[in-house]
């Protein structure tokens, strides 16, 4: 009755009552082709948790952690692998201190290792559940932060996570030398990226398609980068301050319909494989299956770069408020997808695009694309 | 949940709703809003006021409805034309005045009355006319000028000859019969206005003379530019105009036979709430003589009742001011909103549940995904946009149609050289040669054609015969799809839906209804009619080889179909296939016997829910935007080759859509196979190992050249 006299004033007003929009990507979110433009260094499927440990620049890839070093090759830019070890089970996150490295690993915990590699420990907090680690950052040498997606499902059901519309993740402050964790924030909706920054940490909450910012101790819940069009994950330092984030899947208005919609959802996730359903994606395409829209539809054998998308990759370079002031995109028609870690080496930034599978590197000379 | 299933089934079948949308877009329901009111009114008034309903009061309603009714409709006219005439009021008055003159004082006959009252009307009508029309003065100041000089003409001859105007009578029985008599049961000057009414709306909806005045009044530019004499129809407008008030007054002045000071004081602002009432705008365009007459019948039954219930006059005029007020806001609203509205209602999604898609690619399967048609030959790349249908001649020539509704010739062998072989317009879609070499397409938006070897382009037919049950007009064709001959010369070609035009095509896969039907040309007879009803897009059509029945595709099914036309088995359906792994579109005889099937894209599982959730499919037409909506896949097509049991014998793919994403249509010649896609700006020729090389579908299915 209150919905229909509402619909009633909308309608007569003309203005839209269904909460289906999705912000518009302008001003600092202008769309770009440069993803695609950046020089490829490496392609291999499923590269996730970039880190600089010291001068090695690591990454993981299912159960393994590769390292990586350049390669000279007809430009000189190459990487490729130069050491592997396995970890046993999947690696959920990677963070990388003055002389420690922190490995989650699904099912066991947080593996401290140091550089010699002589002392090697594994946390195993209680109450924090290790399998879905999502992020992590050091605060200082002796305590690591720790942001957990979701209580319920594991990391690489993310998917599945968002169209359940769970808010189930955590935020968690371990005292590496006590072995303690303390939980500073809770009921988040799937946190995915986290950093600290002076005093401030900034955690990115994915569901929610904003960045929070919060003290040390969970004090001062603010949010410093709202109504994002896309979901934000990763968070790492840039080397000129401020930050580098990767948006890692779009917003999309059926998306958003669909969440509404929950007979149709629960249906959905019952009867389909969670790769064909309405949902983002990392990367599109694999699939004659998976489901497209009106405006992905194939023109002349194009795809317009301004299609609707399940997948998109995106790299925002925010200052130190995390407040956005330029993007690196690959749109609709591109093939770098599903942005899930970055990190600075050597000068230039080194994106990990878990959904296509490649990384790439992005050289900025003050703020000029090289 | 088969519960659910079940009621979504139920309502789905049992609930018409698609039928909301389909009467929103019919051209009359702009009346509806005028028509309500004026049901109501008649309801509220006939209760409250008692005898508003007997027959002398109706009578007397009747006869002021003939003149009022004139009146307003000479300002419909007008208004319709872009333009307004406030002198309405004048031109009545003067007749009444000058009509009483003649029959009272000078006892002229009453015919030679009429004359010289109706010639008055067109002189004031083209002064008017003259000064609107062809001098290009305002059209508001013009005529309440002419108002008031007409006027004052009125009021100097009414002082002059008032008094022997009330002293003489007339004793002639034909303005007794005008003014009191009856025609049929039916008021003399009700029948009279009755027959201008008619005579109105068939020019102005079936004639091209109405159709030039709507457009001189819609859009007065491009009918300038569409070589419409735009003065001189305001001219006539306006001429028609005074002429019809002139008859007016006439009217008035045989029924009251006496005239007075304040006679038509106040009239032109009747009038013009009257017509706006209706529904016609006031800037031009729109308008018709339903509204005029709704108009006038609300305007008069309001002032009748409110001064039978004893409201006096000002506070009548208040009211019927307020209600202007409302009807203009309400009549504004709707126009501003209609066409939202309407795309929003339109879209009414059925309850459709398929059997399980086969799963390609798993042991056992017949579907086997490959990449074979990675590596085709591609024909005018980049030259033809939209080739649908592919044909090829026995001269080794290719045909195809393009979206701009060119029929391009490739030359064979190598068809490297192109040309346009025949324009017609639309978008050519499915082909077939009949058996003297004549190219049969099907024309989306258009209908079917004929393209002689000679290139001369005939039309076959575009429309065949309406079904009684259907609210859309459906024996217009909108949307030909796929067409084959009967080895006597029959055609049957298949019309895809019958809600949608040619660009709307994949909105119906959202809705999924049995829209689409398959029809029959006969040439020997120049008949067409309906063969097959309500068929769920209706797509590609092939004749079997047996000469008496023919295989037909139905997409949004995903199913293939027999249906016999002739021999013991005549009117029969029967299902060959019942459930693809995708969407058919068209079917072609293959050299060996069997059949090539094109899927225009394939299934996918969120899509095949959403297909047994209406009103998902619903909320969704309404909230989302259309770029945004769930459609089938086309982005991945591939060719089936299937036999007469449904059999799969073969598929052909290209995964990943490189070189075609969608393919609607192959045809097998000479050992190639030839692909074309609607959205496609190719054609592919793909080499089959095993097929015969010297086959021709023509030779094989008529026989040799003569």
């Amino acid at each position: 009755m209150i919905g229909a006299i509402k619909q009633a004033w909308a309608n007569f007003r003309g203005f839209d009552l269904t909460g289906s929009t999705v912000p518009p990507m302008d001003g600092p979110l202008r769309p770009n082709a440069k993803l695609d433009a950046a020089p490829v260094l490496l392609d291999l499927a499923d590269v996730d948790n970039l880190a600089l440990w010291g001068q090695e620049v690591l990454c993981s890839v299912g159960c393994e952690i590769h390292t990586l070093a350049q390669t000279a090759g007809e430009d000189g830019q190459g990487l490729s692998i130069s050491r592997s070890r396995g970890m046993g089970k999947p690696v959920t996150s990677m963070a990388a201190g003055a002389d420690l490295l922190a490995v989650a690993v699904e099912g066991e915990g947080i593996r401290i290792e140091s550089r010699d590699g002589a002392s090697s420990e594994l946390i195993v907090p209680e109450a924090l559940d290790a399998r879905c680690v999502t992020a992590m950052a050091f605060a200082d040498r002796s305590t690591l932060l720790v942001a957990v997606g979701s209580d319920r499902n594991p990391a690489r059901d993310w998917k599945r996570d968002l169209m359940t519309r769970t808010a189930a993740g955590s935020v968690w402050r371990i005292e590496i030398g006590s072995r303690t964790a303390v939980p500073i924030a809770s009921g988040l909706a799937f946190p995915s990226g986290i950093i600290m920054s002076k005093d401030r940490v900034f955690v990115s909450e994915a569901w929610r398609h904003r960045v929070l910012s919060m003290g040390i101790d969970g004090s001062r819940q603010q949010i410093a980068l709202g109504s994002l069009p896309v979901y934000p994950g990763r968070i790492a330092p840039a080397s000129e301050g401020g930050f580098w984030l990767a948006m890692f899947a779009p917003r999309n208005p059926l998306v958003e319909f669909v969440l509404k919609e929950d007979e149709y959802r629960r249906r959905m996730i019952e009867t389909i494989d969670p790769d064909y359903w309405i949902a983002p994606s990392l990367v599109t395409g694999r699939s004659f299956l998976e489901p497209i829209q009106g405006g992905a539809r194939k023109k002349l054998n194009m795809l317009k770069p301004w299609s609707p998308t399940w997948s998109t990759g995106l790299v925002v370079r925010c200052d130190k408020d995390m407040a956005m002031m330029r993007n690196y995109q690959s749109r609709a028609d591109g093939d770098v997808h599903g942005v899930t870690s970055l990190c600075e080496a050597d000068g230039r930034l080194l994106v990990a695009a878990k959904g296509s599978g490649k990384i790439v590197a992005i050289h900025e000379l003050a703020g000029h694309i090289a | 949940m088969a519960s659910s299933d079940t009621f979504a089934y139920l309502r789905s079948r049992y609930l018409p709703d698609h039928l909301i949308g389909e009467i929103l877009s019919k051209r009359w329901i702009d009346n509806a809003i005028p028509f309500s009111a004026l049901v109501l009114t008649i309801l509220v008034l006939g209760s409250v006021i008692p005898d508003f309903l007997s027959l002398s009061s109706l009578t007397d309603l009747a006869r002021q409805f003939a003149e009022f009714g004139l009146v307003v409709l000479a300002m419909t006219v007008v208004m319709i034309s872009g333009g307004i005439d406030l002198s309405v009021a004048s031109v009545f008055s003067l007749a009444v005045l000058f009509s009483l003159i003649g029959v009272n004082v000078y006892d002229l006959p009453i015919p030679a009355v009429l004359a010289g009252i109706l010639a008055m009307g067109m002189c004031c009508g083209a002064i008017n006319g003259v000064l609107v029309g062809y001098l290009r003065l305002r059209a508001f100041l013009t005529t309440l000028v002419s108002l008031i000089i007409f006027r004052s003409i009125y009021e100097i001859v009414f002082v002059m000859m008032s008094t022997s105007m009330m002293s003489g009578f007339s004793m002639s029985d034909l303005w007794l019969f005008i003014g009191e008599g009856t025609v049929l049961g039916v008021p003399t000057s009700l029948a009279i206005t009755l027959v201008i009414a008619l005579a109105w709306h068939l020019v102005l909806s079936r004639m091209r003379p109405g159709w030039r005045l709507t457009a001189v009044g819609g859009a007065r530019r491009s009918a300038f530019n569409a070589g419409i004499d735009v003065r001189f129809m305001v001219f006539l407008t306006y001429v028609a105009s005074s002429t019809m008030c002139a008859l007016a007054g006439f009217l008035f002045a045989a029924r009251l036979g006496s005239t007075g000071s304040d006679t038509g004081v106040g009239l032109e602002v009747q009038a013009l709430t009257a017509a706006v009432l209706g529904g016609t705008a006031i800037g031009g365009g729109r308008g018709s003589v339903a509204k005029a007459i709704i108009g006038s019948l609300l305007v008069l039954m309001l002032t009748n009742g409110l001064i039978n219930l004893g409201i006096s006059g000002p506070v009548t005029s208040t009211i019927l001011g307020a209600i202007l007020l409302a009807a203009v806001f309400v009549d504004m609203r709707w126009q501003k909103h209609r066409h939202r509205i309407l795309a929003k209602v339109y879209v009414s999604p059925a309850y459709l549940s398929l059997p399980p898609a086969p799963k390609v690619d798993a042991p056992g399967s017949p579907y086997v995904l490959n990449d074979r048609l990675r590596s085709v030959e591609i024909i005018g790349l980049g030259q033809i946009e939209g080739p649908e249908d592919v044909i090829l001649d026995r001269d080794d020539n290719l045909y195809c149609g393009t979206r701009h509704g060119d029929i391009v010739r490739f030359f064979g062998p190598d068809h490297e050289r192109s040309e346009v072989f025949a324009h017609i317009g639309g978008h050519p879609l499915g082909m077939a040669f009949d058996r003297n070499g004549n190219l049969l397409v099907c024309i989306g938006g258009m209908g079917l054609f004929q393209v002689a070897p000679d290139r001369a382009v005939t039309k076959l037919t575009d429309e065949t015969n309406r079904s009684w049950t259907s609210v859309v007009d459906d024996s217009r064709l909108r949307l030909a799809d796929d067409v084959d001959v009967a080895p006597d010369g029959r055609i049957y070609f298949s019309e895809a839906t019958i809600r949608y035009e040619q660009e709307d095509w994949a909105t119906d896969a959202l809705e999924s209804r049995p829209s689409g039907r398959m029809i029959c040309y006969d040439p020997r007879t120049g008949k067409t009619h309906t063969e097959i009803p309500k068929l769920v897009f209706a797509n590609g059509v092939t004749m079997c080889p047996d000469g008496q029945s023919f295989m037909f595709a139905e997409s949004w099914t995903c199913s293939i179909s027999r249906y016999w036309f002739d021999g013991p088995k005549k009117g029969k359906t029967e299902r060959v296939i019942s459930s693809l792994p995708g969407y058919p579109d068209n079917i072609n005889r293959s050299s060996d016997g069997n059949y090539w099937l094109a899927l225009l894209g394939m299934r996918g599982p969120a899509l095949d829910l959403a297909m047994r959730m209406p009103g998902f499919r619903k909320r969704m037409a309404r909230r989302v935007a259309p770029d945004q909506w769930l459609y089938p896949n086309i982005n991945t097509g591939c060719v089936v080759k299937f036999n007469e049991k449904g059999e799969i014998l073969d598929n052909l793919w290209d995964l990943g859509g490189r070189n075609h994403p969608m393919i609607t249509s192959m045809r097998e010649h000479k050992g190639w196979l030839y692909l074309g896609g609607v959205s496609n700006n190719r054609i592919g020729r793909y080499k089959l190992p095993d097929a015969d090389p010297d086959w021709c579908a023509q030779d094989a299915y008529w026989g040799p050249r003569p």
